[in-house]
This record gives C-alpha cells, structure tokens and sequence, in this order.
C-alpha cells in the first residue's frame, strides 16, 4: 500500500542546509498497525508529513496504492489526501468556534460529492468515539481528549484508507490517552491501515510494528526489543 | 466542494467574529447609501429646479430689453434700454405665427404703504393676458381687466407677502387705498403663494397693476422691460425665438449691430438646468462611489488579517483534502458576503432615509432606483477587486508551512 525508497529530506535556509531523512525505506501493507518512534529532532513528523502528501522529499520515491505520488499535481495530491487518508495531529487542528458535528463534516465539503447522508454519517463517527451527545457542542467547550476524539472521527468520516497520527496523545492526560489508545485499537482490529508516529512508549507498544528514526534513517528489527527493554 | 457549504461555513466563520465583521460590513454600507442618498437628492433638486421653470408658464419665450445675464442665479440687466416699446409686443402677436399670446412688462421697486406701514417691494405693470400666460392665480377677489388697462385704473393685485407685511393684523386687503410711490391704488385682488421662482425671484412680494397705469401714471415712461410670449406648442419654441429675433431686429433696424435684446427660451432653459443638475448629481454621486473605496479597503484589510491569524485553519482545510482554488473561492465568498450585505443594508437604509425624508422632511428627494442599482453592484464589484488578493495570499500557502504557522 505504501512503499518508500531511498526518501531523503533535507531543509535549506539561505546557505545552510540540514539534512533530516536520509535514504529511509518503508513498506506498509494494508491493515497493519505501524508506530514510528524517536527522539525529538529525528524527523518523524518530515516523514509523517511526507507519507500523508503533506510534503515532498527531496529526493526518492513515494509510492501510494502503485502510484508514484511524486508525479501527481496540487489539486490531486489534495484529492489524495481527501479520499485516503485521515489525519490526527497533536495539536488537534478543529475549527475552535464551530460544533464538534460541523468539524467533523468539514472533510466532505472537499469530496468529489457531498453526500446526502452527511449529518448521519458525522454523528455516527461521533457515536463511535463515543461522543454522541456532544454533537452540538462548540470545540472549545469540549476537553483536549474530547476534542482529539473529535478529530478521529473526522478523520474517519471519509472512510479513509489510512490514519495517519502524528503525537496523537502528546497533549493529553493519561486518560484522555487511554481512551484514545483504546479507540485506536478498535480501529485496527476492524481492518483500519494505522501509522502512528510518537516519542511515547505507551503508544507505540500498542502498534504491531515499531520503527525507529536515528540519525535521518529507519530500523525495525531491535525497536520493538529496545522498547520492551 | 459544494459551494453552497463553503457558503454556509463562510457565514459561521464571519459570525464569530461579529464586531469586525460588522463595521466590515458597516464601511460598505455607508458608502452604498451615500451613492442612493445623494443622487436621490440631486434628482429632487433636479426635478424642483425643472417644476419651477415651468410652473413659470407653459411654452414661454421672454423677452427682456437689453442684456440680461444671470449672476449668482439671479437675472441681472447690465444698462438701462429704453428701445422696447409695447408696439414690440402688438407686432409679435401680429406678425410672429408661432405665437399664441402676449404680455408685455414693465416693472420698478418703488415704496407701498397702507395707513403707517410701508415697504419697497416690486411693482410690476402686466397686461390682463399676463396672468393666464405666467400661471399667476387669484386667491381672493378679483384680477383686473382689459378695460381697467387701457383707462389706466389705478387697480392693483396684491403677493401674499405683502398682505403679511402690511396687513399682518389679519384684515383683509380687498377694497382697501394703498400708496404706491404717491399715487392711490385700490387692491382688488390678492395672488395665490407661488414662491420663489427659478430666477430666484419671489413672486409673493410684489404688486401687479395694469401696465398703461404703470407706464403713464406712476413711473412715465414709454419703454418696457419684457415680453412674455406663450407659444403654440413646444415644438415650435425654436421657430418661435427665431421669428421674434428676426422681427425685432427689424423693427429696431439692427442690421450689423449686436441685439439690444435678450431672449430666453423656456425649453433651452429646462435643457441647460437639467444638464447642470445632471452633472452635479453625477458628482455628488461620484464623490459618493469613491468613499464606497474606503469600504473596499476595509474588507482587504480585514481578509487580510483573516488570512494571516487562519494560517493554521487553511493549513488543516488543505490537508484533509481543500484544493488551492478552494480556499481562494472560501476567502473571496467570505469578501462577497461582507460586501454584498453591506451593499444591501447601504441600499435598504438609503432608500428608507429618501422615503422618510421627503415625506416626513419635505425634503426634495426621487428615490433612484437604478443608482440603487449601481450602488448594489459597485458593492459587489469591490467585494471582488478587494477579496481577491487576500484570497490568492490564502490559496498559495503550502498546506505544511500553514500548519506549522505560530
């Protein structure tokens, strides 16, 4: 489903440049649960943002579904990421003065069609991180960890082929954490693709596959011994 | 992207943030109205200056001895001419065949008074015909006619204002001695209120006696001052002033010599007054449109700033799937918005402002439809020319550099 070769990525300012992915590979296959960890300053949200379209390596292929997604134009690189993939970040990113529900639809808006069941499927999304009766509430009034759950249901509205989570709980308490965990869970258990890119143990013992970022590059075979050490 | 959800998100967005979307929305306003207000009014004036030239007489030429020319709106007559004679008037109606009607004038400022009270006021020396030819109507008793004129009766009509004046205890003036100069007049009749004429002179505040009176009686002199002239329709008001150019150059054996007369034509009159209150209404207007300018500022400024502090909010609609030309079509229908309902409230409060002033104000307004028009689309059009920069700023972020925007 995803595969990337020999990706490098490296920040020029002016003269200066700083090299953060260096020829990193990854294959992802559909329904697998993926936590990419490391310190801060290795690059995972450069990867995370280049594996979900959001930014283009500097050089090295980005393959999604067969398709060589370096050669794709702005509108359907945008295109992409409506239909496939489904977003979380830390900071949660939810329209402050607008309902839980219309936050939730935002996602539709850019679909080929708006779809006539809208408002059933952004309150079914919400039911299933279990914020039903929160539907009408603005997303300042709602917790951080409500407010995160909001946000995975948005980013399940599109039924997306992949969730990409960058520091899903970085901002949360341990229960708001928990529960997000837990909504994770479920969601890969139902054939969810999942990539979680954290700094947090916890977190990334729940994936069934860990890799670590040292140095601009990846390793899978000791993270998970490393962690469980 | 449906672009009635953008519509509707638009509207939520520029809700939250009621107080600058409001004096957006208030700066498009004014300007909106402004354009309505003043090319309403000047459409009144306009339309006031015209009734006024034409409550004056219907198809009316005049003639006036010597040169006449109007400084600060008001007829001034450079020299005294003496070279008008009532024989001028007899000779139009005879020999001018587009000519319906005559009446010759002549007129001087001299005292009037009745018992102690006593003003300088206009006398004016009319022909019975007069009356019928300049709209001037009788509100009490009676005017004087033709038999009065050629006996040189000492008979008078009266304005309203001098009733005021010298009868302000309220009697009435009918059959009463007034003094004109030194000479007793009885006033037979008393003029209906017609204001101030388009020359800005005060039709109340003068006298009417026969012109024979006038002329060999009081004043004594063989000249006049005008000729009235009602022509046969208005079509003919051209061949008319033609005619009676030709005829008194003629009589007054001109030849190379310039006129020793001025002649005014009514519907040359109402032409020139309509295209200077034109002018003036299109620069009232105008002057209007450009603050309509300060509206559009105000909406650049504002989606301008909305762009900058929405860094992170274009950030988030581009990555879950907004194209370029999505945000730019968000940001200029949010422009749209603001000014669109500015345009309309501009318009509504205008128009409501003219109605009320004309009808509760006495003010002299025409409600303009079609600057209401103009007013409404300017509105939009600075809606688009203003919201369109913003907008592109919005739609060239990279969806990572809005995301990661402090």
């Amino acid at each position: 489903m995803i595969k990337v070769k020999n990706i490098e990525k490296t920040y020029r300012k002016g003269s200066v440049s700083t090299p953060v992915l260096r020829c990193v590979n990854l294959a992802i296959n559909r329904g697998e649960y993926v936590a990419i960890m490391g310190t801060s300053g290795t690059g995972k949200s450069t990867l995370m943002n280049i594996l979900g379209c959001l930014d283009k390596p500097t050089s090295g292929m980005f393959e999604f579904d067969g398709v060589d997604v370096s050669k794709l134009d702005d509108d359907t690189l945008s295109t992409l990421r409506n239909k496939k993939f489904g977003f979380v970040f830390q900071v949660f990113f939810l329209l402050e003065r607008t309902t839980a529900l219309d936050n939730v639809l935002l996602p539709l808006i850019y679909a080929d069609k708006y779809p006539t069941d809208a408002i059933q499927r952004a309150k079914k999304a919400l039911a299933r991180v279990g914020l039903e009766d929160r539907t009408k509430y603005l997303a300042n009034e709602l917790s951080g960890g409500q407010q995160q759950r909001v946000a995975i249901a948005r980013a399940l509205i599109n039924d997306p082929d992949v969730i990409l989570a960058d520091e899903p709980t970085g901002n949360l308490d341990s229960d708001s954490t928990s529960e997000v965990l837990e909504i994770f869970n479920r969601l890969h258990k139902e054939g969810r693709t999942i990539v979680v890119v954290t700094h947090d143990r916890e977190v990334a013992v729940q994936a069934h596959r860990i890799l670590e970022l040292r140095d601009g590059k990846l390793f899978e075979n000791d993270a998970r011994a490393k962690l469980e050490n | 992207m449906k672009v009635t959800k953008i519509i509707a998100s638009s509207y939520k967005i520029l809700a939250s943030h009621r107080l600058r979307t409001f004096l957006c929305i208030s700066s498009v306003a004014i300007g909106v109205m402004a354009v309505v207000v003043m090319v309403s009014m000047g459409r009144g004036a306009q339309k006031r200056i015209l009734d006024m030239i034409r409550d004056m007489g219907t198809n009316l030429i005049v003639v006036n001895a010597g040169h006449v020319t109007l400084v600060g709106g008001r007829e001034r007559q450079s020299a005294i001419v003496t070279t008008l004679k009532p024989a001028d008037a007899d000779a139009i109606q005879d020999h001018c065949a587009s000519v319906a009607d005559v009446a010759p004038e002549t007129s001087r400022k001299m005292n009037v008074q009745w018992e102690s009270e006593n003003l300088m006021t206009n006398v004016v020396g009319v022909t019975a015909a007069a009356l019928q030819i300049r709209n001037i109507e009788i509100e009490t008793g009676r005017s004087f006619d033709s038999i009065e004129n050629d006996t040189a009766r000492r008979v008078a009509l009266v304005g309203t204002v001098i009733v005021e004046k010298l009868f302000f205890s309220g009697e009435d003036p009918i059959g009463h001695q007034i003094r004109i100069g030194r000479a007793p007049f009885e006033v037979v009749g008393v003029m209906k209120a017609k204001g101030v004429d388009a020359n800005g002179v005060d039709r109340d505040d003068r006298v009417l006696i026969p012109i024979n009176t006038a002329m060999r009686r009081l004043i004594r002199i063989t000249y006049i001052q005008k000729i009235h002239i009602q022509v046969a329709n208005s079509k003919k008001l051209q061949r008319a002033e033609t005619e009676i150019r030709e005829l008194l150059r003629e009589r007054h054996r001109l030849r190379d010599k310039p006129d020793d007369f001025t002649i005014q034509n009514q519907a040359t009159l109402v032409q020139t007054e309509r295209q200077s209150t034109r002018t003036l209404t299109l620069l009232m207007g105008s002057a209007a449109a450009i603050s309509l300018l300060v509206g559009g500022i105000g909406i650049l400024a504002v989606m301008l700033t909305a762009s900058r502090e929405r860094k992170k909010e274009i950030g988030l609609r581009r990555a879950i799937g907004a194209r370029r030309r999505d945000i730019r079509t968000q940001f200029l229908l949010e422009s749209l918005i603001i000014a669109g309902t500015g345009g309309f409230s501009g318009a509504s409060i205008g128009l409501l402002f003219t109605f009320l002033a004309s009808k509760l104000g006495g003010w002299n307004t025409i409600v303009s439809w079609d600057a209401t028009a103009v007013g409404l689309a300017l509105s939009v059009v600075i809606g688009l020319l203003f919201g369109i920069y913003p907008a592109s700023k919005a739609s060239s972020l990279e969806p990572i550099e809005a995301l990661r925007a402090k």
